[in-house]
């Protein structure tokens, strides 16, 4: 009797030992320092000089303090430039390579690659031989006479030059929406052909609602992963000049691991991720006017 | 809607989470010891010297364990090799000892050993920086204290001045300093003869050639260009030759007040203002990663740079086939009524970890590398000239001292270089922005803020690390 409950129990939670690895792997490396990253907000705390007092400065910090303040608008700045044009230019390229035309495959990968370099050595290399002052774009225009701004060097235009960086990479983004438009029924489209619609009335009547589950997808991870970025400035101006591309992760990082300032560190990234919650809770409430889930009824 | 919460906060969730084994080997010489200790006194004579560095050598004898040792330091290319190539010279006269090494470029550098420091687990030997015995060893238990090895290390190779900067809070011997390092001028001679005029030798040439150049060689050309980090250091140079007085005192105390900041800041806007140096937003424009990898300074509009006596070869190797063109110029005496305001400092030190499980052997690796004849002839003068006698007159021998190397080391020595506190160099002030050299260089070249406000924020930066007088 006693033998069979063992028995019975053992079969009831062996699937409970088979994810204990990964919960070890969750408390070690992302519980504990989730939370114990909260506890530190509210305190001084120098990673040589430990904690000397509690604190709620570095929250009133990250909106009183200036250079704090500037981080988070130009986190905002990048993201609300880098999320529109990165999701119109990865579904307006997805959309033509969903056309059969010759060497599709080629340009899906050429267009993909980009994506993959993510922040290298060599996007620095690539993004300065064409922004700095007699780099390759500038250098063109003055050929032609017209005089390009100072990319590297302007504060109006070094953060516009990061965020180029980020909507060149669409390559991901561009695949989901190739993979959701492959879905869309050619049976729509003849009946709207027949009808009479046109191409751009077919777009925005029949592919647009048909793939807004995978444009919430995207918009919601790229908005994610844009206030998350760190990359690009960090490569290509680290921040500067005059911060204006200091987005919030880099003022993170400097402040952790060049001032060995972790309570205020840890204060502005919980701030950041208060600031995604809030987005990515508004964007899944929003979904219910604009996102169309085909295998419910209605939206 | 229960699906829609839990969607919420799997998205939300998503967010977040994006957020030497020993035995016994060896043979015991004692009396060589003992001989080092006594033979390494200062040499007055050729022989004299002669068997201090001998003696030098044999103070690495001794009885010793076979083990692993760790090793890391940073620097270029050529350090690496010549470092790599003296630790193979180790190992075959320590059979028995083997040495793992970690090493890379600077870029970084600090941030990854500062997670080894706050987790215990940096490596036996160890190059560090002057400043990190304030940052890293506060306490006294980073690192160890290198007079408890004086019996396997030769001290009396060094100048007891010297190693007496390198003392931690408890006044233990934190790092053995290889090299003494200060900040002279270096002139492309060719673009100044382009123009006409000789490289200066005294501030007022300096202030003229920027007019000169500006006439001469167009818009574009300047007889010197300094980053925000070498205008901090113009800046102190310049006060220290007005007032006569370290930057920040020896006790820890900030010298200056507030006006006579907003002199010192004055003068560097000054140098701006008479096309002397390039504005940031026009060196930034360039985007090079360094000078030595600036267009402009391998090409010769960049004229003058104001660098460390030990980092002449790096711009020499970026000229190339021009770099016989770069001379050494020297601080000038004409900076202000105190002399030519000049600091010297440790260049970079070696370290042994306290935690360390082999004290005797890490010591015996660093006698080799800093005092041993065969090791100091591998290592060269990749850090600079070295502080130890017997290394000096190793390499001097050898005729391996690089002319231009010493003749820069001379140019600083002989401007009677005033006493240097590492707080300079506090995280707070310098590194990357939020730090307040680059932040207010940055602003008041950009003219974001006048030189009031310059002074007014370098003031409250420097009087939260050194208390004013």
């Amino acid at each position: 009797m006693k033998t069979k409950k063992k028995n019975k129990f053992i079969k009831n939670n062996v699937g409970f030992f088979f994810v204990i690895p990964w919960l070890i792997g969750f408390c070690v490396f992302k519980a504990y320092p989730f939370l114990s990253s909260f506890f530190y907000s509210f305190t001084d705390y120098n990673l040589f000089k430990g904690i000397t007092k509690f604190t709620l400065e570095n929250y009133a910090n990250v909106f009183m303090n200036a250079a704090e303040r500037k981080s988070l608008i130009i986190t905002f700045k990048y993201a609300f430039m880098t999320v529109p044009l990165k999701l119109v230019a990865a579904l307006f390229i997805a959309y033509i390579l969903n056309f059969k035309i010759k060497g599709v495959n080629f340009f899906r990968t050429a267009y993909y690659i980009p994506s993959i370099l993510g922040g290298s050595v060599a996007i620095a290399v690539l993004w300065k031989a064409l922004f700095q002052d007699d780099g390759l774009i500038r250098t063109a225009f003055a050929a032609i006479g017209i005089e390009m701004p100072h990319f590297m060097s302007n504060p109006s235009w070094a953060l516009f030059m990061i965020c180029l960086l980020r909507v060149w990479q669409f390559g991901s983004a561009m695949v989901i929406f190739l993979a959701a438009l492959k879905g869309v029924s050619n049976d729509l489209y003849e009946a709207a052909s027949i009808d009479g619609a046109g191409k751009w009335t077919q777009f925005f009547h029949i592919t647009v609602p048909l793939i807004t589950p995978v444009i919430f997808y995207n918009l919601v991870t790229q908005l994610v992963q844009a206030f998350q970025e760190f990359n690009g400035p960090y490569i290509i101006t680290k921040g500067g000049p005059l911060g204006s591309t200091t987005l919030m992760s880099l003022l993170i990082y400097n402040n952790a691991f060049t001032s060995y300032n972790m309570g205020k560190a840890c204060a502005q990234a919980w701030v950041l991720f208060a600031i995604l919650m809030v987005f990515t809770a508004i964007a899944f409430w929003s979904q219910k006017h604009w996102v169309y889930y085909a295998d419910e009824d209605g939206r | 809607m229960k699906k829609k919460v839990l969607a919420v906060m799997l998205s939300s969730a998503m967010a977040a989470t994006v957020l030497a084994g020993c035995g016994s080997s060896g043979s015991s010489d004692t009396a060589a010891t003992t001989a080092a200790t006594e033979a390494a006194a200062p040499a007055a004579t050729e022989a004299a010297t002669t068997a201090a560095t001998e003696a030098a050598a044999e103070a690495g004898s001794g009885d010793y364990e076979n083990c692993t040792l760790t090793m890391d330091w940073w620097g270029g290319d050529s350090r690496h090799e010549a470092t790599q190539k003296a630790i193979d010279g180790f190992k075959a006269k320590y059979p028995g000892i083997d040495v793992q090494v970690n090493f890379g470029a600077w870029s970084d550098w600090e941030t990854a050993k500062a997670a080894e420091y706050v987790s215990g687990n940096n490596p036996d030997v160890q190059q560090t920086n002057f400043d990190w015995i304030g940052k890293y060893d506060a306490d006294g238990t980073t690192f160890l204290d290198l007079n408890t090895v004086s019996d396997t290390f030769d001290l009396t190779q060094y100048d007891q001045s010297v190693l007496d900067i390198c003392k931690d809070s408890k006044g233990g011997l934190a790092g053995i300093p290889v090299a003494m390092t200060g900040r002279t001028f270096y002139w492309n001679k060719a673009t100044f003869d382009q123009a006409g005029i000789e490289t200066p030798k005294t501030l007022a040439d300096l202030e003229a050639a920027g007019a000169t150049f500006k006439d001469k060689l167009g818009d574009n050309y300047y007889p010197l260009v300094i980053g925000e980090y070498d205008r901090a250091i113009l800046m102190t140079y310049y006060l220290q030759a007005q007032y006569g007085e370290p930057i920040i005192s020896p006790e820890g105390n900030f010298s200056y007040t507030q006006d006579q900041l907003k002199e010192g800041i004055a003068f560097i806007d000054k140098l701006e203002d008479e096309h002397v140096i390039p504005t940031e937003e026009y060196i930034l424009g360039e985007g090079a990663d360094s000078m030595d990898k600036s267009a402009r300074f391998i090409n010769g509009e960049y004229a003058g740079i104001f660098e460390w006596d030990t980092a002449a070869k790096k711009y020499i190797t970026a000229l190339g086939d021009n770099g016989s063109n770069l001379v050494v110029g020297t601080p000038f005496a004409d900076m202000g009524p105190k002399g030519t305001g000049s600091y010297q400092k440790v260049s970079l030190m070696f370290s042994i970890s306290a935690k360390t499980e082999h004290p005797h052997e890490a010591a015996l690796l660093l006698n080799y590398l800093l005092n041993d004849p065969e090791g100091v002839t591998a290592m060269g003068t990749e850090r600079g000239i070295p502080n130890s006698k017997a290394a000096y007159d190793t390499l001097d021998k050898a005729g391996m001292i690089d002319p231009m190397n010493a003749e820069a080391r001379k140019a600083v020595e002989d401007s009677n270089p005033m006493y240097w506190n590492p707080l300079f160099d506090d995280s707070s002030l310098k590194g990357d922005s939020p730090a307040l050299y680059t932040d207010v260089f940055d602003q008041l070249s950009y003219d974001q803020i006048d030189e009031a406000a310059a002074a007014e924020a370098l003031y409250a930066g420097y009087t939260a690390i050194a208390p004013a007088k």
